[in-house]
């Protein structure tokens, strides 16, 4: 599928609750966005001038129809607080969709989707793709904030289906602590019983390191959604190189990934 | 509308269709922004850096952003000599844009070997020799910083070379002509001007460079008045040096700034990130202003710079009485 950039306008920004806010953002005719897969995502740049040159990249959250696409952020840096100024009628320019995605449901394999914070985009749309299909019992929702209020979209996974066990720093919902607290009874379960399962992650790059190191350990297949810098997003920058193991040493978050397999990524 | 506005220029040897070309290490080797514009209307691409051998690149994180810039450290990741010429170099000559291969070696021999190796490949139109990457360890600084190592490898290179060399020069240096003068006298075809300058950005909350080399190379709009006042410096000092001119384009009216300082030709790096199409529009934009100001040519505006009026000798009466 080829990436193509295009005008889109601001239909709605949705504030959630944890600083979180919900871009949906339409285009005037069919854009390639509607073709996403969970995991890929897009660059967005709004009119920013020459002070902020380039783009942000974000996992897609949803796209419900052949001109419209959603994306969930967080005010973190510069570009996300501009984007969570952002009203309806606003313009941004898009480029994408972008990077390869999660693999797609497996037969006899069940999916433990583990999100951590601002990862949740691209297993929210794993959750919504797998009920579509009529697979809700075949994914699992482990997902991780710092506390209640971090822990965004809840409703959706309960209108799915979709079974979800939720950690929290502060333990004001699910267990205490992170979502490796929650995630590893789940695999040695799955061990105990024989169970084949395979984990589908995306957060921060501490927590990422984190589920490496739990299925590494334990043998479980797994498949990380990294982050990292990019000014392009379609392989021409080279800043978005990720230490991997095999013929070469880096590969690239932007059109290798996002999404690596956990026993390629060379993390300490 | 803007038909009728010759744009066509050359940068000393070298003809071009127009004097818009992408810029090294922004392009890759071009074949990613066929899916998003027209490669057909650049003047022509210089490739990323090529070296004798590939090369991985350095750790991350490689960029970030700064004000209105980015700073980068890739560490010159490339295919290497013999991958560029099997793999990437057939679909830049296709393109019927000048086609600029930008090279450097890790030494004297291998700046040589790469320039002779490139020589083997049919349909390149010059060698963009980089002598200015900040991001390499090894040796490198004194070719871009000292006259003398910088003639004696231009020399070296423009002997084995079957095409031009155009020499990238680094603005890390305190006399810029006097750089771009000992590579003219080497044989320098032109000079490219100005690669990234050193910088450095710091995150105070990991206490951690925001890069991991430390130091790395900006470049964006942030750099473009030095990059102006350098192109400027050299054009007045060695009028027939040509020079490519480079740092922070964005638009039209950018690139002709770099025209009338005296520049031949620009290329564009940076904005290529955010926008894929930015040189077309660019090439766009600069037609039509060069038809609202009346200059009917790239070629008429190039060195058109104008210097402010003298003002008259300071004297302690006014020279006027009014009866």
């Amino acid at each position: 599928m080829t990436a193509a950039q295009f005008e889109v306008r601001v239909e709605a920004n949705r504030r959630l609750s944890g600083g979180y806010f919900l871009l949906e953002l339409a285009a005037a005719e069919a854009t390639p966005v509607a073709a996403a897969v969970p995991g890929q995502f897009v660059m967005l740049r709004g009119e920013w001038g020459r002070e902020l040159l380039n783009p942000r990249a974000f996992s897609i959250l949803d796209a419900p129809d052949d001109r419209r696409f959603s994306i969930l952020a967080k005010a973190y840096g510069e570009g996300t607080r501009r984007l969570k100024l952002v009203e309806p009628g606003d313009r941004l320019v898009t480029t994408g969709p972008l990077g390869v995605a999660f693999p797609r449901p497996a037969p006899g394999v069940r999916d433990l989707l583990v999100a951590g914070g601002v990862g949740l985009p691209p297993l929210h749309f794993y959750a919504r793709m797998a009920h579509r299909a009529g697979l809700s019992g075949h994914v699992e929702m482990y997902y991780g904030g710092r506390n209640r209020d971090d822990l965004v979209l809840l409703d959706d996974l309960e209108a799915w289906n979709v079974a979800a066990h939720f950690a929290t720093e502060d333990g004001s919902a699910g267990v205490r602590g992170y979502v490796t607290a929650a995630l590893a009874p789940r695999l040695d379960l799955a061990a105990r019983e024989g169970q084949a399962v395979r984990v589908l992650a995306c957060g921060p790059t501490p927590m990422l390191a984190a589920v490496r190191r739990l299925v590494l350990e334990r043998g479980v297949q797994a498949h990380l959604c990294l982050e990292e810098n990019m000014a392009c997003g379609f392989g021409v920058c080279l800043g978005c190189a990720v230490p991997v193991y095999g013929a070469k040493p880096y590969r690239y978050c932007c059109t290798d990934g996002p999404v690596f397999d956990a026993r390629e990524v060379r993390w300490p | 509308m803007t038909e009728g506005i010759d744009i066509t220029t050359s940068c000393g040897p070298i003809a071009l269709r127009s004097p818009i070309l992408a810029a090294s290490g922004c392009f890759a080797y071009g074949q990613q922004f066929a899916a998003f514009t027209d490669l057909r209307a650049l003047g022509g691409i210089s490739t990323k850096g090529i070296s004798p051998l590939p090369r991985h690149g350095n750790p991350l994180p490689r960029i970030c952003e700064t004000t209105g810039g980015m700073l980068n450290s890739i560490g010159l990741e490339n295919v290497g000599v013999e991958a560029f010429l099997r793999d990437k170099l057939p679909f830049l000559r296709d393109l019927g844009v000048s086609v600029w291969v930008n090279f450097f070696g890790v030494d004297f021999e291998t700046y040589v070997d790469c320039a002779r190796s490139l020589g083997a490949g049919q349909g390149i139109d010059a060698l963009e020799m980089n002598i200015s990457c900040p991001n390499i360890k090894k040796g490198g600084i004194e070719f871009g910083t000292v006259p003398e190592v910088a003639h004696r490898l231009t020399r070296a290179c423009v002997e084995v070379s079957r095409v031009p060399i155009i020499v990238k020069l680094s603005p890390n240096v305190s006399d810029i002509v006097a750089m771009a003068d000992a590579v003219q006298k080497a044989g320098a075809a032109g000079v490219s001007l100005i690669n990234t300058i050193t910088g450095m950005a710091i995150d105070v909350r990991t206490r951690r460079p925001k890069i991991a080399t430390r130091y790395g190379g900006l470049s964006g709009p942030a750099i473009k008045p030095i990059a102006l006042r350098m192109v400027h410096q050299v054009a007045r000092a060695l009028p027939d040096l040509p020079i490519c001119g480079m740092g922070g384009i964005l638009s039209g009216e950018d690139a002709l700034e770099f025209l009338m300082a005296g520049a031949h030709c620009v290329q564009v790096g940076t904005a290529n990130f955010a926008e894929p199409g930015a040189c077309v529009r660019i090439t766009e934009e600069l037609r039509g202003l060069l038809r609202a100001l009346k200059i009917p040519s790239v070629r008429a505006a190039i060195g058109s710079l104008e210097a402010h009026a003298a003002e008259p000798e300071h004297l302690p009466q006014s020279p006027w009485s009014f009866g």
